[in-house]
């Protein structure tokens, strides 16, 4: 799943590869209190139709005189309009985004760091499994499997967040819900007046629906705790380590493998990852994830 | 070819033969801080005081500080510009431990990414290396591969004789650049020999030893011994000057700056010392000090040989004489236990 040279050096700006590509913001969707998407296109009407990428990766995202940081690529390859990424507000580069408005210009390098194995997971049984902010990275997969929807088997969804306040990408989850092709649940740790899905966390509702682990692959991403307590699940379920697979994130600068700090022992996770299958995790010479 | 000799009294004059092709960098107290600073023109009195410099000649190749690039923004949006290409550089004097320590972090900046920035500087400089007469009691570098007057890491290699130094052409750039450089005598049978001899005892000076047979090993089998590493890093301050001053420390953070509309992303140095390195909004893999601790001794003597096949470290022994309490990496790599006390 490593990234080879000439797949990414296409897109450098300048022959350099930490220099950002002029990119403007063009539409932005407040999902949560605090969480909102941005969608955005390069200001280069040629490399706006020639940049391509693959779920799973990400970009390190400027504002400029403020500084970068790493957010995976939301929206799916197979939807070439526009691209699509997702902040939080937790800190500095953070919040200089949720300031910005329609219009304004950031800059973007990548697409960096491997991406979900589309060979692997194709004629297999799916089931993704998001929790919170986590569904960023899985809805690009998720959009990219339904747009392709005969190369896959089953497809199940198991997505949940603290309360229905907390639940991201509503226009997904309605689309989703409405696809009878696939097998689609909400949860929330918490309920309100009005909402009537599933009360409970991911991984005990996940343990409910109990999705069959023949010849299908589970894909991860939410919350660390939500992750550490989905694995013991689906091992019970049959699903073995190769079948699991995950995204991992740590504070990353470069976002290239250079700069030293995202490595958990002696992988880089935006080098190596950010993709794993708890095969591979557990494999890391560190415990240090 | 045979090898040339040049008088000490002569350097002078070779710097600035060179000057005229290359910024020639010599070691310098000039700031207070010993390190490779640009040539005066004059002054030879580093071949007196010189043992090695306490900011490592890889300050040539990854500044503290270097500007990555320039923005600006006018009414059709934002501009960005690179920097002028740097002269070409030429590191009068450079041990061949810190030589070594450039080969060994290449390629860190060659593999699958290239770095523009360091590999242009690597790429246009020659190295002259200086024979290490004087170890230091805190170097190891023989346990290292390194030998303190030899180095295949270099350009050129100067070896003191007495009143000369025997210059070897160790590199096609070095053997190019000796072609250029005329006026210089040959040297003669004795002086190799003075030279070997020299060398010698050079090595034989370096009393410091580090055994790394099966080190790794024993690293990725003690990972997950929190008492060990708590014990080793119970008194480290997280200064960080073990890994900011080692030559083969190159981990760095970016940031902006923003004078005037005038913007500025700029690298400079980072230290896996500092808990922030690693901080998140919601959580740090490494808030305790004993991890960052465990993360410099095993990048080096573990991950790094995992995925370039050689130990980030060179013992040039500044991490042990620059610490502010002592902590010593050859006593603390001989503390590793030899077997797993804890299970993963």
């Amino acid at each position: 799943m490593t990234a080879t040279d000439t797949k990414h050096q296409r897109f450098f700006a300048q022959n350099n590869v930490y220099l950002p590509h002029i990119a403007v913001i063009e539409k932005i969707i407040e999902e949560t209190p605090g969480v909102r998407t941005f969608h955005f296109n390069f200001k280069d009407k040629k490399l706006q139709k020639e940049f391509s990428f693959e779920s799973g990766q990400f970009g390190e995202y400027s504002v400029f005189g403020i500084g970068e940081a790493p957010f995976c690529i939301s929206s799916s390859p197979t939807h070439r309009h526009h691209l699509e990424f997702v902040v939080q507000k937790v800190g500095r580069v953070t919040n200089a985004l949720h300031r910005l408005g329609v219009g304004a210009e950031i800059g973007f390098r990548g697409p960096y760091g491997n991406s979900f194995p589309l060979d692997f997971l194709k004629g297999k049984n799916l089931v993704f499994v998001g929790g919170g902010i986590g569904l960023a990275p899985l809805r690009s997969l998720i959009w990219n499997v339904i747009d392709n929807r005969k190369k896959y088997k089953n497809i199940d969804i198991v997505y949940g967040a603290r309360t229905p306040a907390d639940l991201c990408f509503q226009y997904d989850l309605d689309a989703w819900g409405k696809d009878k092709s696939i097998k689609f649940v909400t949860t929330v740790d918490r309920g309100d007046e009005s909402w009537k899905g599933k009360v409970g966390v991911v991984p005990k509702i996940l343990e409910e629906i109990a999705p069959s682990a023949k010849n299908a692959v589970a894909i991860v991403c939410g919350p660390p705790i939500m992750i550490r307590f989905t694995f013991p699940v689906l091992t019970k379920l049959g699903f073995t380590p190769e079948q699991m697979l995950t995204t991992l994130e740590k504070r990353m600068k470069c976002g290239i493998g250079k700069c030293g700090r995202c490595n958990i022992g002696n992988i880089y996770v935006c080098r190596d990852g950010p993709v794993f299958s708890y095969a591979q995790i557990k494999n890391f010479v560190s415990s240090e994830y | 070819m045979a090898n040339k000799k040049i008088n000490k009294k002569d350097i002078a004059k070779l710097l600035n033969k060179w000057s005229q092709e290359f910024a020639v960098f010599v070691p310098s107290r000039e700031s207070g801080v010993a390190e490779m600073a640009k040539w005066d023109g004059k002054d030879t009195g580093f071949l007196d005081w010189y043992r090695n410099t306490i900011v490592p000649p890889k300050a040539n190749f990854l500044p503290q500080m270097e500007e990555m690039f320039r923005f600006q923004k006018d009414k059709e949006g934002y501009k960005i510009e690179l920097p002028p290409d740097g002269a070409k550089q030429l590191i009068f004097g450079i041990r061949p431990c810190d030589a070594r320590a450039m080969a060994i972090i290449d390629p860190n900046f060659k593999e699958l990414y290239q770095d523009p920035y360091y590999l242009s500087r690597r790429n246009s400089a020659v190295l002259v290396g200086l024979g290490c007469m004087n170890p230091s009691e805190s170097c190891f570098c023989t346990s290292m591969g390194v030998s303190p007057a030899e180095s295949k890491d270099v350009d050129l290699m100067l070896t003191d004789i007495g009143d000369e130094f025997l210059i070897e052409e160790v590199s096609d750039k070095g053997r190019k650049l000796m072609a250029k450089t005329t006026g210089l005598k040959g040297a003669t049978k004795n002086d190799e020999a003075k030279a070997k001899e020299a060398k010698k005892t050079a090595y034989d000076k370096v009393t410091r030893k580090l055994d790394t047979e099966g080190i790794a090993d024993k690293l990725q089998a003690s990972f997950d011994d929190e008492e060990f590493w708590e014990k080793i890093a119970a008194k480290c301050i997280s200064c960080g000057i073990c890994t900011l001053l080692c030559p083969t420390c190159y981990c760095f953070d970016i940031n902006d700056e923003l004078v005037r509309q005038q913007g500025t992303r700029f690298r400079n140095w980072d230290s896996c010392g500092f808990p922030v390195y690693t901080k998140m909004p919601m959580e740090n893999p490494r808030a305790e000090k004993w991890r960052r601790v465990r993360q410099k001794v095993c990048h080096k003597f573990e991950f790094y040989p995992m995925n370039f096949d050689v130990i980030a470290c060179t013992g040039c022994g500044r991490c042990i004489r620059l610490c502010p309490v002592n902590l010593d990496i050859t006593q603390v790599l001989e503390s590793v236990p030899a077997k797993a006390r804890v299970r993963k």
